[in-house]
């Protein structure tokens, strides 16, 4: 079942300047696979998620999507994003929108769908976040973890391909870490692809099939959640385990 | 005694010069009216204009920008409407006088919005621009949909300063003789001889219009925050 790669990474360098942040990462990820990148905080794993999606421009090393290299012209670009969902750590909902609103600016501006459509579309997801009696408030009154939630369903209204995670509960008070953790639980169960930078260790255990350990812009490991916290080899990686447990 | 009596007389002969010339006035704050909400609205739209020119990073453009901005802010509006009025017709572009206020006032007022503009713009944060790119969405769509509402609703505190300086301005069309306001309080005062009444109506015409575009912009504030807590 988990045999088609939907994404593939080749040889990936991105720098800064003269700062080497990604020194060459190969990765490929396959329909339905969830796979958490773990590392230190500066060794590259925003970086990465943002330069597959183009927020940041490589610096050398291609893309492919389906099978087919993502070209960087505007529009190949856009598409591309397009079917790629983006969480971010802090959010970025539409402060001017309602959350109805908020979830269905894709569809109706990108996809030019019917806005009654997108509407009962986006009604749904956010039933399926929990928050179908939030729809028209706006941002500003939600809290972070309802926030996280409205964002992962904007980027649903998009139905990705694939969606990318960068620290989506790093932001979050504790007691509302569940909340989210639990949407993406749920999105895990449902078959969506994934790739999910967390610190939250526990969580990447339970919903990974594989995990990265990046480390000064290199996958230093890269394994099954056994093979990393049961059994891991790289001798950075062992003390990056202790000292988070 | 005697001087309760002459200040009496003073209010009254006051009060009766400030009656029979306050609707005098009308057809001239009518003028004054015309040219601030006409110069405003075109401002506006030079301002949008500009921005939009300055925001396509293009070299060139944002050289002539940049220029029409620092002439504007680097010449007194007096000398802008004489340019306009005396300068312009030298090389063959001719404008009524009602023309030539209006643009000029537009033109001044444009630079100034297009820089409030450019600074709420700026001051969106560069979040909302990477959650519009992340949705497929492009740099125009971006523009229109997402930026440009959070940065209106940002600039008008300061739209409304530069609205009210606006309707200030105008009375400088009277050097180019244009019978506003203040070149009618000049006239009134010359026939009377009698400048305090006459300028006391003119001072109340511009309050009165002042405050009530104040009122309307904090109307509007106040219905732009419905989405803050
Ligand atoms: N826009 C940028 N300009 C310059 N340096 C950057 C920029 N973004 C990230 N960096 C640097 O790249 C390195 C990796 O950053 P990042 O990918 O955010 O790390 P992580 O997400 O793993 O904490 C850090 O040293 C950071 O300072
Ligand atoms: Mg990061």
């Amino acid at each position: 079942m988990k045999d088609k790669v939907i994404l593939e990474i080749n040889n990936l360098h991105k720098s800064f300047d003269d700062l080497e942040v990604l020194k060459g990462i190969d990765l490929s990820i396959h329909e339905g696979e969830v796979v958490s990148i773990i590392g230190g905080s500066g060794s590259g794993k925003s970086t990465l998620l943002r330069c597959i999606n183009y927020l940041e421009k490589k610096t050398k090393g291609e893309i492919y999507f389906e099978g087919r290299k993502v070209e960087s012209t505007p529009k190949s670009r856009n598409e591309f994003r397009a079917r790629v969902g983006m969480v971010f750590q802090h959010f970025y909902l539409f402060p001017h929108k309602t959350i109805i609103n908020n979830v269905m600016m894709g569809p109706v501006i990108v996809k030019k769908k019917d806005k009654r459509l997108a509407r009962e579309s986006a009604y749904r997801l956010l039933e399926k976040v929990g928050l179908e009696e939030k729809a028209d408030v706006y941002p500003d009154m939600l809290s972070g973890g309802q926030k996280q939630r409205v964002a992962i369903a904007r980027a649903l209204a998009m139905e990705p391909d694939i969606m990318l995670f960068d620290e989506p509960t790093s932001a979050l008070d504790p007691e509302l870490v569940g909340e989210v953790l639990q949407v993406i639980q749920r999105l895990a169960k449902d078959g969506m692809t994934m790739m999910i930078v967390t610190h939250e260790m526990g969580f990447a255990k339970e919903v990974s099939d594989k995990i990265i350990f990046l480390n000064e812009g290199k996958v230093a490991e890269i394994g099954t959640p056994y093979d990393i916290f049961e059994n891991p080899k790289d001798e950075r990686l062992k003390s990056f385990i202790n000292s988070i447990w | 005694m005697r001087v309760v009596s002459e200040l009496l007389i003073e209010i009254k002969q006051f009060l009766s010069i400030v009656i029979a010339f306050a609707p005098k006035f009308l057809p001239a704050v009518l003028k004054t009216l015309e040219l601030s909400v006409v110069s405003i609205l075109l401002g506006t739209l030079f301002g949008l204009v500009v921005v939009a020119l300055k925001l396509t990073k293009l070299k060139t453009l944002e050289k002539i920008t940049n220029g029409y901005i620092s002439i504007v802010r680097g010449t007194p509006l007096l000398l802008q409407l004489y340019f306009i009025f005396y300068g312009l017709p030298l090389i063959g572009l001719e404008f009524s006088r009602s023309t030539s206020a209006i643009i000029g006032l537009a033109f001044h007022s444009g630079a100034y919005i297009s820089e409030i503009f450019r600074g709420s713009i700026n001051s969106i944060h560069y979040g909302q621009e990477e959650a519009g790119k992340a949705l497929g969405m492009s740099k125009y769509q971006i523009f229109i949909h997402i930026i440009l509402p959070q940065a209106f609703k940002r600039s008008v505190p300061a739209l409304g300063n530069q609205f009210i300086i606006a309707v200030k301005d105008s009375s400088l069309a009277s050097v180019i003789t244009i019978t506003e306001t203040m070149l009618i309080a000049r006239q009134f005062v010359a026939a009377t001889y009698n400048p305090f009444p006459i300028l006391f109506i003119a001072g109340v015409y511009y309050y009165v219009i002042i405050t009530i575009i104040s009122r309307l912009l904090r109307r509007l504030e106040r219905r732009l925050s419905v989405n803050e807590r």
